[in-house]
């Protein structure tokens, strides 16, 4: 077991290095030896992929020996994972391909190796050659269905948010659950760390994944892993609830409809939004001159806004449609529950939704 | 050897100057012509590998000076890099030019180019935003590792949006819109069969689960299917017949599929018909295992011959039938089902066969008769259709008796369609087949007004007969229609007749209870078709 450990590290740090200038002083031997130690490790992948204590082992080694990125000296970036380690020679071969600092010599042999051509027997169940040319396959056929127009960019960006889901659900299920506060130390890094825009879509596609979608490799442990991106979902919920800053973008940023249809999946996030939107509510007072109801600063939402969302949250399915409902109209009696416009604006909502519904 | 160098030397031109005209397939064109010849192409790398690996580095640049050209316009275009194995024969031969050791600057610039192309092959294509490449970066992935579940996403996400698309018309608005042209649904189609099947399924459960005896609704789920314009392929054809005849044997020949095959034929050879120009294919390809004299006489319309000259093709139809049926030997047309099969597509022609034996005055001909006996029972032996024959022979003369009376009276059909004591009782095949026949005779006959309610209560005393009703009336009133028939008081019966079935229909069923079941179905059929299987 201990050498097995101590191959992955060595094979982690190969794999480091496989990207730097230091390749320039290796020859063919180095070459074939590193693309035996990712072929081993493939093999320790399939053979025990199974086998709990090992794997669990494996994967403890690998997240110790994700490194630190970044002068800001926050958490580690995840690296290796024990899925990667099936495709461990793949991620090596397309290093040292890239590697424009890899000799003449070595990198001849390595093509040797790697595009043996054709009528090569398959003495292993997959080539590295057949994995090679599935992937540059894939990367032009998904290159090709997207700049070339097939239907509207919508269709295909909502794959791309997904995908992205899909990964920051895998990540986060590898945070183990007994780390405590892991999961959401996590978040806030990944928060800090990357373009906040884009991370907020992520999130959103992640909280309206289809609860019953298998994990990619679809393997059954008893790991405290989330089996299913239901667990992960309410994680992240829990986490978007905690960090007012990242809720309060969250909710101004994506579109209304997009932020209903979360609601209607996640209670907490609706009961969430719901105070939220009764918040800025209450920001907003009657223009007597205008005649219609505005913000006290210019950060406030607008009337239109407010209205707009509810109407949104409105034309949801029940529970939630009557759950906004009833929060407008505790809201309207709170408030002196008047039936004339312009003296609450909950009254005035509550109208206006009235009128449309 | 010497003619196949210079054999390949023209293709290498022909290739240099295609891939010169696709860049990097960015029109619609370019890209449509690609496509076209990506399996040439392919084919061409492979010889070019053959060529190259036989030579070192720089035998090859010396022999193919522009393979620089070649290697890098095929690099950039991503369909071709898409389409099977060419881009890792594409990969072989970008190998052949790498150079063990270089001697000089020239050997290590190429060696540095190459090298650079099969980087570009395997990680080039940029298909993220920054922030996608900073979001994946950020959390430890590469391309690898999510490439393809990426794919896997995009193309559920495009199947969804063209299923969608499919099950509410193409004409729809929709938030999110993929047009396709029937061209290229037709295209896929023929590509993927799972497409195709899973388009007929669709269709399949539309015409079968709702909207039974409305035969103009199911025309327009017909149309708007675009399966009846796409069969003109024969391929497609042959596809969806055989679904149908899977159809009809799982179901025990339930009517609602008869009814569904009888339109698809009709919608196909309309289509047939305004695709004459370029008709290609020959009725056979359409229907391998029949007569083709047959076919050709069940492809006639109608309309187009005279009512007077119906009774020829009829006579005609039955004879060919006939001979094909009772032949000990099953011939090469297949057995009984096969020919039941192929003649309930134009089942018109067994209805005009029903209401020509009753409107004309002479004796009923033997030859329509076995028609619609056989037409309703396929699988009977010659004894039991001699009978059924019989039978019809005498309601028939019964009902002619009736003709003269000034009033008719549903008593009086009821007395004409009555079973003889003395025989055993018919099959229920053969019962639906007189109950047609006398609604066709209520439908003609000039003698007196018949109280529409008491004929639906004396002759529908269940919901599947009234069922079976209501569909008769509904595809007589549609024909009628189709072959422009002038007949104003039998239209203002059926129509009548057909109003108090609906009525009574909707009121006998309750919302929770069950929909009619079918008793008239044919479970025979199996035993037919497994003998015959060609």
């Amino acid at each position: 077991m201990e050498s097995l450990l101590q191959h992955l590290e060595r094979f982690s740090e190969l794999l480091a290095v496989s990207r730097t200038t230091h390749v320039s002083t290796w020859d063919p031997t180095t070459v074939r030896r590193a693309l035996q130690w990712a072929r081993y490790l493939r093999h320790v992948h399939r053979r025990f992929g199974r086998h709990v204590r090992i794997r669990t082992a494996l994967e403890r080694r690998l997240r110790s020996q994700w490194r630190q990125k970044g002068a800001s000296g926050s958490a580690a970036v995840p690296g290796l994972n024990f899925q990667a380690l099936g495709r461990c020679d793949l991620l090596l071969s397309l290093r040292l391909l890239e590697n424009r600092a890899l000799g003449d010599a070595a990198c001849h042999y390595l093509l040797q190796q790697l595009f043996p051509g054709p009528g090569v027997p398959d003495a292993d169940e997959e080539t590295l050659q057949g994995s090679l040319a599935r992937l540059a396959r894939r990367r032009s056929a998904v290159h090709m269905l997207l700049f070339n127009g097939y239907g509207e960019n919508s269709v295909l960006e909502e794959s791309v948010l997904k995908t992205q889901a899909e990964l920051l659900l895998e990540r986060l299920g590898e945070v183990p659950k007994a780390e405590a506060e892991g999961r959401s130390r996590f978040l806030s890094t990944l928060w800090d760390r990357l373009p906040q825009k884009n991370f907020l879509k992520v999130i959103a596609a992640a909280l309206l994944l289809p609860p019953s979608s298998p994990r990619p490799q679809g393997e059954e442990l008893e790991l405290d892993t989330p089996k299913t991106p239901g667990e992960g979902g309410q994680e992240l919920v829990h986490w978007l609830l905690a960090r007012s800053d990242v809720m309060a973008a969250f909710c101004h940023d994506l579109p209304v409809g997009l932020l209903a249809s979360v609601a209607g999946r996640h209670p907490e996030f609706s009961r969430a939004y719901l105070g939220l939107l009764t918040d800025w509510g209450r920001h907003l007072h009657y223009d007597l001159q205008k005649g219609t109801w505005v913000g006290a600063e210019p950060q406030h939402v607008s009337w239109e806004e407010l209205y707009g969302r509810f109407q949104s949250l409105c034309q949801a399915p029940p529970p939630l449609k009557d759950e906004v409902l009833t929060a407008l109209e505790s809201c309207k009696a709170q408030d002196g529950d008047f039936q004339v416009p312009g003296l609450s604006i909950w009254t005035d909502l509550f109208l206006a939704l009235g009128s449309g519904s | 050897m010497a003619q196949d160098l210079v054999g390949f030397s023209s293709d290498y031109q022909f290739w240099m100057q295609k891939l010169s005209l696709w860049d990097q397939a960015s029109t619609l064109e370019t890209q449509q012509d690609t496509c076209l010849h990506l399996p040439r192409f392919q084919e061409f790398l492979r010889q070019l590998y053959e060529v190259l690996k036989e030579m070192d580095s720089n035998t090859i640049i010396e022999r193919f000076p522009t393979i620089g050209q070649l290697l890098a316009k095929t690099c950039w275009n991503p369909f071709i890099l898409a389409f099977d194995e060419s881009q890792k024969i594409l990969m072989w031969c970008l190998c052949c030019l790498i150079n063990k050791e270089p001697q000089n600057s020239e050997e290590s610039k190429l060696n540095s180019w190459t090298r650079g192309l099969l980087s570009h092959i395997l990680s080039g294509f940029r298909f993220d935003t920054k922030e996608v490449g900073l979001f994946t970066q950020g959390l430890g992935y590469v391309p690898a590792d999510y490439c393809p579940g990426l794919l896997k996403n995009m193309v559920l996400s495009l199947v969804s949006e063209l299923r969608e698309n499919h099950l509410n018309g193409f004409n729809t608005q929709r938030r999110k819109k993929i047009s396709l042209p029937t061209s290229a649904v037709v295209c896929l189609w023929l590509r993927h069969l799972p497409s195709l099947e899973k388009a007929t399924l669709h269709l399949f459960e539309k015409l079968i689960s709702s909207e039974r005896n409305f035969l103009r609704r199911i025309e327009c789920f017909l149309k708007d299917s675009l399966l009846p314009e796409a069969a003109c392929h024969p391929a497609i054809f042959r596809i969806v017949d055989e679904m149908f005849r899977y159809a009809l044997l799982e179901t025990d020949g339930a009517p609602e599929v008869l009814v569904a095959v009888q339109g698809f034929t009709r919608c196909f050879v309309e289509a047939l018909e305004k695709k004459n120009k370029q008709l290609k294919f020959t009725f056979k390809t359409y229907f391998p295992y029949a007569s083709p004299s047959l076919v050709t006489v069940l492809l006639q319309r109608p309309e187009d011959i005279p009512q007077e000259l119906w009774h020829q093709p009829l006579k005609h139809i039955s004879e060919m039938l006939r001979e094909i049926v009772e032949d000990q030997t099953h011939g090469s047309y297949g057995g009984p089902f096969e020919c039941w099969f192929l003649f309930i597509h134009f089942g018109g022609w067994a209805d005009i066969a029903a209401e020509q034996l009753v409107m004309s005055e002479a004796e009923p001909s033997e030859a329509l008769l076995w028609l619609l006996a056989f037409s309703c029972s396929p699988h009977d032996g010659s004894p039991q259709r001699a009978q059924t024959m019989v039978e019809v022979k005498a309601v028939l003369s019964r009902l002619k008796k009736l003709l003269r009376s000034p009033i008719l009276s549903a008593k009086d059909l009821q007395a004409a369609a009555a079973e003889s004591q003395d025989r055993d009782p018919r099959p229920p095949l053969c019962q639906q087949l007189i109950r047609r026949l006398l609604l066709n005779f209520l439908l003609w006959a000039p003698g007196g007004h018949v109280n529409a309610r008491e004929v639906i209560a004396l002759m529908a005393p269940s919901d599947e007969i009234a069922h079976d009703m209501t569909g008769f009336l509904d595809q007589t009133l549609y024909r009628w229609d189709h072959l422009r028939m002038e007949a104003p008081r039998s239209r203002k019966l059926a129509r009548e007749l057909l109003a108090e079935l609906r009525m009574v229909g909707t009121a006998m069923q309750g919302p929770g209870s069950p929909r009619p079941r079918d008793v008239m179905r044919r479970p025979f059929l199996r035993g037919m078709s497994a003998e015959n299987e060609p």
